[in-house]
């Protein structure tokens, strides 16, 4: 299944492709990888962020489906 | 306050051509403001001076002398709590607002009650986890209620790099999403209040029916 992903902020430096950017970029996944998956496979630090999919929020344990959009968004101190 | 000022002369003086009904819908909306700091004490003051009539502040902590370089605090506040500190502050400015004071380190668990009155939220805390914890939770839980958070407001790099944007349907974000404090960047105020303000306006251009950031 093909999957669009984007992430934002200092998360952008672990796109496989070295690029940076938040500009989405296409995957090919197994049938039935997860965002949790995913997320390990690309290497993300444990540090706290925030899933969508399809413009709605996602949980981690969900399966990503042929077409999805997923974006990851870490917040970062102060206030 | 004198008991003789008239309340509705510190409310926003009506413009020519200002419409009245958004002003009344102002005055019948309530935000709520997670989070009494820089972002948060800034951001209500800026509501109400906008014309919001009711406020929920939560906060669990005591001002301290460090808050006072950004924070809507005062030197003789010190050791008061924050959200009585603030609402002392801002009933100076707006006589008749209604707040409702909370003074509490907020829960994944006792989150959504604690904001489900409000027609937005805003998140004005300081640490990513806990910007993290509210968004999932209101999200997941609540995602009807429009929630304003923040995130990259540290250091001095240019103050037009901080925006707004809308992320999702729901949910809105303010600042350059980078500056962490974590990095070594200082929290100026100058800084820090253009932030509170994109907040309070993101939150009142909501309120009065415009979603797009």
């Amino acid at each position: 299944m093909n999957v669009d992903i984007a992430l934002f902020a200092y998360l952008a430096d672990y796109q496989p492709d070295g690029l940076g950017g938040r500009s989405p970029r296409a995957f090919t996944l197994a049938e039935g990888t997860t965002i949790a998956d995913l997320i390990t496979t690309l290497g993300l630090p444990d540090e706290p962020r925030i899933v969508f999919v399809n413009g709605k929020h996602a949980e981690e344990p969900a399966q990503l489906h042929d077409g999805d959009r997923l974006a990851i968004f870490p917040p970062v101190a102060g206030g | 306050m004198s008991p003789e000022v008239d309340s509705r002369l510190c409310r926003p003086p009506l413009e020519p051509n200002d419409d009245p009904a958004l002003r009344a819908r102002l005055a019948a909306a309530h935000v709520a403001i997670i989070g009494c700091g820089g972002l948060g004490s800034n951001a209500a003051a800026m509501l109400l001076r906008s014309g919001v009539g009711e406020l929920t502040l939560i906060d669990f902590d005591v001002v301290e002398p460090s808050n006072l370089n950004r924070q809507l605090y005062f030197a003789d506040q010190i050791g008061r709590p924050k959200t009585q500190a603030l609402a002392e502050t801002l009933l100076r400015i707006t006589p008749d607002a209604k707040l409702n004071l909370i003074q509490h380190c907020v829960t994944e668990s006792d989150l959504v009650d604690l904001v489900s009155p409000a027609d937005v939220v805003i998140e004005a805390v300081d640490r990513a986890d806990v910007k993290a914890m509210i968004a999932n939770t209101l999200l997941r839980e609540h995602p009807e209620i429009p929630l304003v958070g923040a995130s990259g407001l540290a250091g001095f790099d240019s103050a037009n790099t901080v925006v707004t944007e809308r992320l999702i349907d729901n949910y809105y974000l303010v600042g350059d999403l980078e500056s962490d404090v974590r990095q070594g960047h200082s929290l100026l105020a100058s800084r820090v209040m253009v932030a509170a303000a994109h907040e309070a306006h993101a939150a009142i251009r909501i309120l009065l029916g415009h979603p797009q950031a």
